[in-house]
């Protein structure tokens, strides 16, 4: 086992990756199965259950191809019974969505907890600063929102509690510096789960055509109300005075880190639904109220509305003193505080340090590929025939580091399998050259509908699958292209040139990039076949990447060609 | 009591193991323990710094000049996290294995000089020791990999790391993946270091 303190006695304190309190926590429940696709900063949530579940035998765990599948899997299997958890960035939620938010009217029966991680400010993520609460807003999720990582794991099972009694999914919502946060976890005791279940036939439940469709809505605003009821003592009031301070998740510990005095602070652990009345309750006698939470005002503004209607004499502050963008540190939180007239907070002026800083003149560390990373090779290859004005249509990876100098072989990042469908709407209103470059998880992941697109409604890009075996940027998970299943278990790879081919695309082949000469033999010819003939043509350029290989030989699992 | 460590380094220096290494002392001996640990793109920069704070503590990541300990397993990334230290409160313990950043050395750019590096950091520092850590157990251990948890014993022994010898000691036998020998031995070097 990668962390063998996973499996600890109940009752022992270990420090814990904030992910993997949450892994430790679904045992604790006793979750039976569990389906996820990778995303920083969600992915070691899917690597301990992975390891968990082969150490133990005792639950089932898969990377699925996507995020969409991996919720279809474990709602599927909640719904014949069994306890599942889900775990997805926030842009996998975008991808997971589509099936997601129709699995709240159907409900589940075993129980599902969805883990979302947010990344505010991107630490590892490209598209945008999304805050995922919205989803809980248009979809009615209940959402939980650990602060550190053994609410992480305690609040994991409270949402399969609460998830397995009202019989709907639940969000674990984190961020960044919760699911990569470390910190103190006390265990509790691993609960021995249910593997096996039914699916039992129930139109009542799951045919969401109406006008049965507004039945099962009515039923999903009932549920919330009581759920917002039930639940509401989950939240919790500290601390006196005539300022109130409203938090949630990792603001929280800045708050208490500021250590503010004379103050009242509402620490929200369910997001959504927000409980009404402690909101009424915490506003009672208070003079002016700050909330503390990244990204959008979405607390400020249910707060705002409270006060409203319980007619409260109350100021309401938030993105007036911190920003909607980016993510908070310490000392962002305790110069609000201090701004807000909040006692005891020490704010100190840093404009010296400010100075300071301005002499440390150091060269940059960009984002770089590993030493002897195939993908190097194949950006200078094609960059070599194809020429700097290419348009370059990546994709998201290892690759997408392609992006930097000195490479600059990539004109935008939108989403896993975008290249194909991006690439194709260029060629359809222009004469330049493009370049589809695609990874080979992105390839299963989103890719494949961008590539049948190109055949089907015809255009003639050159497509260079980048094949490295592995899912690499999460932290090397397999694939079904990679030939091991998520337990590292040997199984029969799906091979890429095979789908490509069925798809109806002529003109495939598979180079080492290594092998410079023939890479750029084999990038010309099919960039002049692709001219002349006006089809599309299919490179794959595969090599093992190098951090992977050096993983399969210390486990002993490197293939002997 | 709160005691902030910041360790830094470049990929496979053992920044992490370090960190590890570090709160599971920690927990040892009781503290309460909060710490960021990046992965993904994070990790592709090169460098990150990795927060460990234990006592009574709440942020996972140590407010800006608040640092205690910056643990530096490369003299650029002592530099670069200065933005956490400041001259009445930071320790720097700095190995002098330079690492040159790949891009930048691509477009010509010099890696400054030791003196340069110091005149910079001086000013946020209570005190700097640099110390030739990966370099001496390339020598005597025969792989740079172990200097930082030389770099441990040499924060133990000068007393800028408030953990006992012992925690420290199991720890490393509780997270080393391999090479517990050498590592116990560059403790050692480390706890006997003298400028």
């Amino acid at each position: 086992m990668e962390n063998p303190e996973l499996l600890e006695r109940a009752g022992k304190k270990v420090v814990l990756l904030g992910n993997e309190a949450i892994a430790r926590g679904a045992i604790e429940a006793g979750v039976g199965l569990s389906a996820c696709y990778p995303g920083t900063p969600s992915s070691e949530i899917g690597l301990a259950l992975a390891d968990l579940s082969k150490e133990t035998k005792d639950f089932y765990f898969e990377w699925s191809t996507n995020e969409k599948v991996a919720a279809e899997v474990s709602a599927a299997s909640s719904f014949s019974g069994v306890k599942t958890i889900t775990a997805m960035k926030h842009f996998g939620f975008n991808v997971a969505s589509d099936s997601l938010l129709p699995f709240v009217y159907t409900g589940v029966k075993g129980g599902m907890v969805i883990v979302v991680a947010d990344d505010p400010l991107g630490h590892s993520s490209a598209q945008s600063e999304q805050d995922s609460r919205f989803y809980a807003r248009m979809g009615s999720f209940p959402v939980i929102e650990p602060a550190d990582a053994q609410e992480a794991k305690d609040f994991t099972i409270k949402a399969f509690e609460i998830s397995k009694k009202h019989q709907i999914p639940v969000i674990l919502r984190t961020t960044t510096m919760v699911s990569h946060g470390t910190g103190t976890v006390k265990l509790g005791t691993i609960r021995k789960p249910v593997t096996k279940g039914f699916f039992k036939k129930d139109p009542d439940k799951y045919f969401s055509i109406r006008p049965h469709l507004q039945e099962l809505h009515e039923r999903v605003i009932k549920k919330m109300e009581v759920i917002e009821k039930e639940y509401a003592s989950l939240n919790r009031m500290e601390g006196s005075g005539k300022i109130g301070i409203i938090t949630s998740g990792v603001s929280y510990n800045y708050v208490k880190e500021a250590d503010p005095k004379h103050v009242r602070i509402a620490k929200l652990n369910i997001t959504h639904p927000i409980s009404k009345q402690f909101i009424a309750r915490f506003l009672k006698g208070l003079e002016k109220v700050i909330v503390v939470e990244e990204l959008e005002p979405v607390i400020e503004n249910f707060v705002k509305q409270i006060a409203f209607e319980v007619g409260a004499k109350v100021e309401v502050h938030g993105k007036d003193l911190l920003p909607r963008v980016g993510e908070y540190t310490p000392e962002m939180v305790a110069a609000a505080l201090k701004k807000a007239g909040i006692a005891g907070v020490d704010a100190p002026n840093f404009s010296k340090h400010e100075i300071l800083l301005q002499n440390i003149r150091i060269p940059k560390r960009t984002a770089v590929f590993c030493p002897g990373c195939p993908h190097g090779f194949t950006y200078e290859s094609v960059k070599k025939v194809m020429g700097p004005d290419t348009v370059w249509s990546g994709d998201i990876g290892c690759y997408t580091i392609g992006l930097l100098p000195p490479y600059n072989m990539l004109d935008y990042i939108i989403s896993m399998g975008a290249s194909a469908g991006m690439a194709h709407g260029i060629k359809k209103v222009s004469k330049q050259k493009v370049v589809v470059f695609m990874g080979d998880s992105t390839f299963f992941h989103a890719g494949m509908a961008g590539l049948v697109n190109i055949v089907y409604n015809k255009t003639n890009p050159l497509i260079v699958i980048m094949d490295n075996g592995i899912t690499a940027m999460t932290g090397h998970q397999p694939h079904p292209g990679s030939g091991f299943n998520a337990t590292w278990d040997k199984t029969r790879p799906i091979w890429i040139e095979n789908v490509i081919k069925g798809i109806g695309i002529k003109h495939v082949a598979v180079v080492n990039p290594l092998d410079k000469k023939a890479m750029v033999a084999k990038v010309r010819e099919f960039e002049r076949i692709t001219r002349t003939k006006k089809e599309p043509a299919v490179i794959i350029s595969r090599s093992m990447c190098v951090l992977h290989k050096k993983h399969l030989k210390r486990k002993g699992l490197l293939p002997n060609k | 009591m709160k005691f902030n460590t910041i360790v830094t380094g470049v990929g496979g220096e053992g920044a992490l193991l370090t960190s590890v290494i570090m709160a599971r002392a920690a927990n040892f001996e009781g503290y309460e323990i909060r710490g960021t640990q990046l992965h993904g793109l994070a990790q592709r920069g090169g460098s990150i710094p990795t927060h460990i704070r234990f006592g009574h503590v709440y942020s996972p990541i140590t407010g800006r000049g608040e640092a205690d300990l910056i643990l530096a397993l490369e003299p650029l990334e002592a530099a670069r996290y200065s933005y956490f230290a400041s001259r009445s409160r930071t320790n720097f313990i700095i190995d002098n294995f330079p690492v040159m950043p790949a891009y930048a050395r691509s477009i010509g750019q010099k890696y400054p000089s030791m003196d340069n590096l110091m005149a910079m950091i001086r000013p946020f520092a209570k005190q700097v020791i640099v110390a030739d850590a990966s370099n001496q157990t390339a020598k005597k251990l025969g792989n740079p990999v172990f200097g930082n948890v030389m770099c441990l014993g040499i924060a133990i022994s000068k007393g800028m790391l408030p953990l006992k010898k012992v925690s420290v000691l199991q720890s490393i036998k509780d997270s080393v993946p391999r090479g517990l020998k050498e590592n116990i031995r560059a403790f050692r070097m480390g706890l006997e270091y003298k400028d």
